[in-house]
């Protein structure tokens, strides 16, 4: 697949039209989707009218930063006029009658959007199998399940239909498919990207984030979609460069913390591509810090003590009465309880009966345990973050696994985000790149960062992807 | 004993909803057009902000009820609930910002902000969201009340303080008031829903009487919530106490706890109006009217200022008198002055009257045809000429022998029969004054 910046660079200079472009992207679709499943909506005609338009800007050198580079957008995010599923039968037909803040950044921006991505039900689901428009595959190997929840970002952006997708992160579903499928995906420091048009999963956690096939893609894309916007009142008045740093990475002047403790209960192909990883970063000359991190396991049980109240006080909107899926019934009540039950899968049910009784007033004792423990992994990250400038790890302690493995066994399927989920509860940057592979599984490293060092994150991925070379088996 | 304490809610006057930029006026416009991804709860929005404004409003509320204004940072809470009304099925409400006040001896608990939910017409299964995201105070008293006189003299106090302050949205709404109340060996009860004063003094009344009657008939008051049906004037039960609905409250993680800012508040003092308290003691000393009198103009904003107006006019005394009788006018209809239309309309009368340009019985008839007639602007009278009322006279004279004989006899009270029927023949046309002189005149010739 050529770079991205190669792909740009012909489009600047007049080589390939942005809709030449997007005619090589659509004929990708048509031959990988039928088997990936990795779009709701395909928007095919407004993409062509936008490509189009763009030709003549381009001629004009108006191309802003995109010229045209093709997108792809998880079906969580607004766009007007374009149905919104999060891939649920609640939401089947909704249109929204607005745009969310990171899509309409894109617009200005001149990048077309290809389609609207299947993603897991509501964003609940690491595999991509909860959707109701059908389970995503892997874009590397079939067999296997692409991640969740970004999962038809994950995938689209490994068979090069999309150049770049914008996802979403809660617990790890932006790093998790881009792991599984081989490509890049940021998770930013929470506020730093608006959540503005973004469908709720757990709102102290939700953050929008790019999927690129490399971590100029990020760049790029972050120099786009981050900055203050005061529709998010959680949006942080902060203006980075990601490009401006992108090669900036000084490998003498960086030290990178690490734990035995993150590989714990990781398969050996993975524990062998991050030990891979610190090698090639001290054989550049980053000092490797040994760090110590008591309380990385606590996050996990922590997340979904936090996430599910949020995720069944989100869902609470979806009564069939305004907008999305309805039963209709004799009474108020039975239009609400029907509606929700024939809309909603499996998995959502279960969040939000789990949700619903860890915030019943008896039990705020958990919930009050809960925030307890994640300020104990914002306090264990912030004395970690005294040490060292980064923390590498597996981004998913295990290989990828196959359609159907794992979907009836919520406990084993969640353990998949054990290593993601610490940088959601603490807010802070995490980085997945490809950095293995073991037959045609890709496998991926996290970087996790303090808060506002998400540039620095992709800038060692960039030296990775100059200077190293992935672990193969 | 009588015990009663209440929880107020009232619409902030605001130009912008509480969490968008939606117009707050929902009573003037088409249902569902004051409305976006916001205040209907699209998915994926957001609320985009606490409205300063609210803020300012709310802080200036709770400074001229002396409260303590927190200042440790202020969570907004999601209360959960299904209703049509309310679009993502969670109200935001505050923690209460403001504590401790007191207010003509009621002392208040708390207060704290919320949003209004849409309107639902149950009959017709429509919902108009105009209303949805509406700031809201809610002022909660504690049960300091002993009585229905007591409890509607601290509203009426509390509604001129917000008048005073010009906080209210719309005066012809006003405020909702939830009421609690219990008597001795009873249970409190919660009677939600009253749209008025006169509604809970009427509410009040009837639950009273009804917790004296069940105890009476050795029956139990236990904890319950009670809905107050205006139309028929009684209170319904809702939920009893075992049924007690969870909210789950949680704080709202799309908004971070707001810190109201010292600075604002000792900005709002400084500036604080005029207090119906402060009126009262300066009418009492400027024009030496008595307390009462000055307690009953200041009580409505829109009467005392009127009684400034006038006293300049036509005098202390015509101007006291004047809103002393239209105040009665008032009560007897429930009504501020702010609920007239054209309230210039009264002075008008009044300068027509003080300067004998209508006479008292057509005075009368004006002010009710006024306060009831929004299309009614009051004019001089075209009054009769003496020469025209002396023929009326004759003719009078001449069709009542009886009474003429009566009056000839000494008998005093029929001068009046016959002046009242000058002024029917002449439809108030007469000044009663000059009727009697030119009767007395005709009658003793």
């Amino acid at each position: 697949m050529p770079m991205l910046e190669e792909t740009l660079e012909k489009i600047r200079n007049g080589e390939v039209l942005p809709s030449e472009h997007l005619e090589e992207k659509i004929a990708i679709f048509e031959e990988r989707e039928p088997e990936l499943n990795a779009f709701i909506t395909p928007t095919l005609d407004q993409a062509r009218e936008q490509a189009k338009n763009i030709d003549s800007l381009v001629r004009q050198e108006k191309g802003e930063a995109f010229y045209g580079l093709v997108w792809g957008i998880k079906d969580n995010f607004a766009i007007k006029g374009v149905r919104m599923t999060c891939a649920s039968k609640m939401l089947e037909n909704y249109v929204p009658p607005y745009t969310a803040t990171p899509v309409e950044r894109i617009f200005e921006n001149n990048g077309v959007i290809l389609g609207k991505l299947n993603m897991d039900e509501f964003a609940c689901g690491s595999s991509g199998e909860t959707s109701y428009f059908g389970p995503t595959r892997n874009a590397r190997n079939p067999e296997y399940v692409p991640g969740g929840s970004s999962s038809g970002a994950g995938a689209a952006v490994a068979a090069g239909i999309v150049d770049l997708a914008l996802g979403s992160d809660t617990g790890g579903s932006i790093r998790n498919p881009a792991s599984f499928n081989g490509v890049v995906g940021l998770k930013p420091t929470y506020g730093l990207v608006s959540r503005y048009g973004l469908a709720d999963l757990a709102m102290s956690l939700d953050v929008p984030g790019p999927l690129a096939s490399d971590a100029y893609g990020i760049a790029l894309a972050m120099d786009v979609i981050h900055g203050y916007d005061p529709r998010d009142r959680v949006s942080a008045k902060v203006q980075l460069s990601f490009l401006g740093s992108l090669d900036k990475f000084d490998p003498g002047s960086v030290r990178i913390g690490f734990s035995d403790k993150l590989l714990d209960g990781a398969e050996a192909p993975v524990v062998k591509t991050i030990q891979h990883v610190l090698k090639f970063y001290e054989s550049k000359g980053v000092e490797v810090v040994e760090v110590d991190l008591p309380d990385i396991w606590t996050a996990f049980p922590a997340y979904y003590l936090v996430m599910y109240p949020e995720f069944a006080s989100a869902m609470q909107k979806f009564d069939g009465i305004k907008y999305g899926h309805r039963t209709d019934a004799q009474t108020l009540y039975d239009v609400v309880a029907k509606s929700r039950d024939e809309g909603f899968g499996k998995e959502i049910k279960r969040r939000i009966i789990m949700g619903t009784f860890i915030s019943m007033a008896k039990n705020a004792e958990w919930y009050r345990l809960a925030l307890r423990a994640r300020a104990t992994i914002v306090r264990m990250f912030k004395k970690a973050f005294e040490q060292v400038d980064m923390i590498l790890s597996p981004t998913v302690p295990t290989l990828p696994f196959k359609l159907g493995e794992r979907i009836n066994d919520p406990v084993k399927m969640y353990m998949a985000d054990a290593l993601t989920v610490p940088a959601n509860l603490a807010g802070i940057p995490a980085i997945s790149f490809p950095a293995g592979w073991y037959g045609d599984l890709p496998i991926g490293a996290q970087l996790m960062g303090p808060r506002y060092s998400d540039p620095l994150l992709v800038s060692a991925v960039r030296f990775f992807e100059k200077e190293g070379k992935q672990w193969s088996e | 004993m009588v015990r009663i304490g209440f929880e107020i809610h009232v619409q902030l006057k605001t130009k912008s909803k509480l969490f968008c930029t939606c117009p707050t006026n929902f009573l003037d416009v088409e249902p569902n057009t004051n409305v976006c991804p916001v205040c209907t709860a699209q998915p994926g929005s957001k609320p985009n902000g606490i409205n300063e404004e609210v803020i300012r409003k709310a802080v200036l509320v709770a400074l001229a009820l002396n409260c303590k204004i927190r200042t440790e940072p202020i969570r907004f809470m999601r209360k959960h609930y299904f209703y049509p009304d309310l679009p993502s099925n969670y109200q935001r409400t505050s923690e209460p910002f403001a504590v401790d006040g007191e207010l003509a001896g009621v002392r208040i608990r708390e207060i704290h902000i919320e949003e209004d939910p849409g309107r639902y017409e149950l009959r017709d299964g429509t919902v108009d969201y105009n209303r949805s995201g509406v700031p809201l105070i809610e002022i909660v008293t504690e049960p300091d009340m002993t009585s229905v006189e007591e409890a509607r003299d601290f509203l009426k106090h509390l509604r001129a303080v917000l008048d005073y302050l010009d906080v209210i949205l719309y005066p012809q709404i006003g405020f909702r008031v939830d009421a609690n109340v219990s008597i001795e060996g009873g249970e409190r009860v919660e009677v939600k829903n009253i749209n008025s004063i006169h509604g809970v003094v009427r509410a009040l009344k009837y639950e009273i009487a009804r917790h004296k009657r069940m105890l009476a008939m050795g029956k139990k008051i236990t904890r319950e919530t009670r809905h107050w049906d205006e139309v028929r004037g009684v209170t319904v039960s809702l939920r009893e106490k075992e049924t007690a609905e969870d909210y789950r409250y949680m704080p709202d993680p799309d908004i971070p706890p707001y810190h109201i800012d010292p600075a604002l508040v000792e900005q709002l003092r400084a500036q604080m109006p005029e207090l119906p308290h402060q009126k009262k003691d300066r009418l009492v000393s400027e024009y030496g009217i008595d307390e009462s009198a000055a307690w009953t103009f200041v009580l409505d904003k829109g009467l005392g200022d009127l009684f400034e107006s006038l006293a300049d006019r036509v005098g202390v005394k015509n101007a006291t008198a004047f809103c002393l009788n239209l105040r009665g006018e008032l009560n007897y209809r429930n009504k501020y002055l702010s609920d007239i239309q054209k309230p210039e309309r009264l002075e008008s009368l009044a300068d027509l009257y003080f300067s004998g340009k209508i006479t008292k019985p057509v005075y009368v008839d004006y002010l009710r045809k006024v306060l009831d007639d929004p299309t009614f602007v009051p004019k001089a009278q075209e009054l009769l000429s003496e020469d025209e009322i002396r023929a009326i006279a004759r003719e009078i004279i001449a069709a009542n022998p009886d009474a003429v004989a009566d009056y000839r006899n000494g008998e005093k009270k029929a001068l009046n029969f016959l002046v009242g029927q000058i002024v029917a023949k002449t439809k108030g046309k007469a000044d009663p004054k000059k009727a009697i002189q030119i009767l007395r005149g005709e009658l003793n010739r």
